[in-house]
């Protein structure tokens, strides 16, 4: 569970700002939060895999997915109990329960949870750029340079950053109480849960002297004084505002076809035929086009930053 | 209050106003409204409100240093202990350091928890409502400090807690995951997560129960250490 954190790769994506990279993924999400159309959802699942092999992060990705699968399977299935309002029924319970009724499991319900994890799968994968590709360091001074509130980013950067030390302590505390003789997976639920507080409270004061230690650090660097200096100050250039565009425009693409009446769906009462013609599958090609646009950019900035 | 705290609930409240007043009066339009969208960027408002106070002048590098610590320590509660569904410490840490250290460094705490164990465990639009959820338990707790409650009324408020957290949740998934957005529905969705819910409720009373005093008292001593003063949470005066 704990290999999903920034993979240090020197690949195009990886070059870019974090600006671009976010971009790219708000997005992608906003798209996928808008549009119905299981289709659609589809295609923007599968344009992030260009993105996600340009990063080489195809590993990784695939072992976030396999998680992801067995939650879209979770939506799948309570979907499929939770909505009886298909028309085309596969099976329905001889019993009554209360609040739902005899319950029934259509088509319809199925195929809209089939199309909500599709949903879930595209934003999960576009998020796992924002985890495994952009450095918590580029990322929070990216964000503090769009002006969100410093501290409250300062405070989740240094979270991130300290938890792998703070699990290292918690094994070595593990450690020293097994030697003292504390029995961590014997004994009653009662006892169990008592002796994890052997753990618990050293973590905790170890963590706190952390946190005096990381007072004075900050208070002898001057935090919180008039203006903020960066060790690698991140720039916006030329090149890099063609990406940050190309990384928008399948967003705001896809805002105005939405606004067009294209990528809605009605699954219910029963489900809407998927044919596709002239005009919208133009769109969608394009749509799918502009949303790994951003590789092909990324590709000409850093050929450019070569030359 | 600081002034971008301010605007950000005024334009919350507004949001809301705006929202009633469009579902009532075009019940067919509503019906048409992405409603995930819309409950995802006001929850993100009231979350940015609390941001923009935690801005203020008088939260310096101590309060800083030791919410960031804080926020670790329950993220990493929240990642190995499972012998149970839901059976984590990490609201129970939350809950105590809002209890000692006041409603905005709780409603901090509680936010960092859900953004930072889901560094590890997997961003999604649930890590929005996570942060809501646990950072008004954090920011809750804090009106314990007034009424300095024993074991029994701690772990009482644990299961208050422990429901309140799932009733959330539950209401993100009710929006993404279930078609018709009913009153119906909803309660199904309440009702099919009740053992899960009820898992998180008894995992904070018995932590409460158990070891809540104890953990309050521990906070305290390093609050003092710290010299930090409880009542200048809400305040934009700078600390002395």
């Amino acid at each position: 569970m704990l290999d999903y954190k920034y993979q240090d790769r020197d690949t195009v994506i990886h070059r870019l700002t974090p600006w671009s990279k976010l971009g790219w993924i708000a997005s992608l999400v906003l798209l996928a939060v808008i549009f119905d159309h299981p289709v659609y959802l589809f295609l923007l699942f599968l344009s992030t895999i260009p993105v996600i092999a340009a990063a080489r992060l195809t590993r990784e990705w695939a072992s976030l997915m396999k998680y992801c699968l067995f939650l879209c399977l979770a939506v799948v299935l309570i979907n499929a109990i939770i909505s009886q309002n298909g028309s085309h029924e596969l099976v329905k319970a001889p019993f009554s329960i209360p609040l739902m009724g005899n319950l029934r499991i259509t088509l319809e319900g199925i195929v809209c949870g089939v199309g909500n994890s599709l949903r879930l799968a595209a934003i999960i994968s576009a998020f796992s750029v924002l985890i495994l590709a952009i450095h918590p360091d580029d990322l929070m001074q990216g964000l503090i340079k769009m002006k969100l509130p410093y501290k409250s980013l300062l405070v989740a950067s240094v979270s991130a950053r300290f938890l792998p030390a703070l699990l290292e302590d918690s094994r070595n505390i593990v450690a020293v109480q097994r030697s003292r003789g504390l029995e961590f997976s014997s004994g009653s639920k009662v006892q169990r849960t008592r002796n994890y507080m052997a753990i618990f409270i050293p973590l905790l004061s170890n963590s706190l002297e952390r946190a005096s230690q990381l007072a004075e650090v900050l208070e002898s660097r001057g935090f919180g004084s008039k203006r903020r200096t960066f060790y690698k100050e991140l720039k916006l250039t030329g090149s890099e505002i063609v990406v940050l565009i190309s990384a928008l425009l399948p967003g705001i693409f896809g805002i105005i076809i939405y606004s067009q009446g294209f990528g809605s769906y009605d699954y219910y009462p029963a489900l809407e035929g998927i044919g596709f013609m002239g005009m919208e599958a133009i769109c969608l090609i394009f749509l799918l086009f502009l949303a790994t646009l951003v590789v092909f950019t990324a590709l000409v900035k850093r050929r450019t930053e070569i030359d | 209050m600081t002034r971008k705290a301010y605007a950000s609930f005024a334009l919350l409240i507004v949001g809301v106003i705006a929202l009633a007043i469009f579902s009532i009066v075009y019940p067919s339009g509503s019906s048409q409204l992405n409603w995930q969208f819309a409950a995802a960027a006001l929850t993100a408002l009231l979350i940015l409100a609390f941001f923009f106070q935690f801005e203020s002048p008088s939260f310096g590098s101590k309060h800083v240093a030791i919410i960031a610590l804080l926020a670790t320590l329950s993220s990493a509660l929240r990642i190995p202990f499972a012998p149970l569904p839901n059976f984590q410490p990490c609201t129970f840490l939350i809950i105590c350091s809002g209890y000692v250290f006041g409603p905005v460094p709780g409603f901090m705490i509680g936010a960092m928890t859900a953004v930072v164990s889901n560094f590890f465990l997997g961003q999604g639009p649930w890590t929005v409502y996570q942060m809501l959820a646990w950072g008004i338990i954090g920011c809750a707790s804090s009106f314990l400090s007034s009424l300095n409650p024993g074991r029994g009324p701690l772990a009482v408020f644990g299961i208050l807690c422990g429901f309140l957290f799932g009733f959330l949740m539950n209401i993100y998934v009710w929006l993404y995951f279930s078609h018709p957005l009913t009153l119906r529905t909803l309660l199904v969705v309440e009702t099919a997560s009740f053992w899960f819910d009820l898992s998180h409720a008894s995992a904070n009373a018995i932590f409460l129960y158990l070891f809540g005093p104890r953990l309050v008292t521990i906070l305290e001593r390093y609050r003092k250490r710290f010299g930090w003063v409880r009542s200048s949470g809400m305040s934009s005066r700078p600390a002395s």
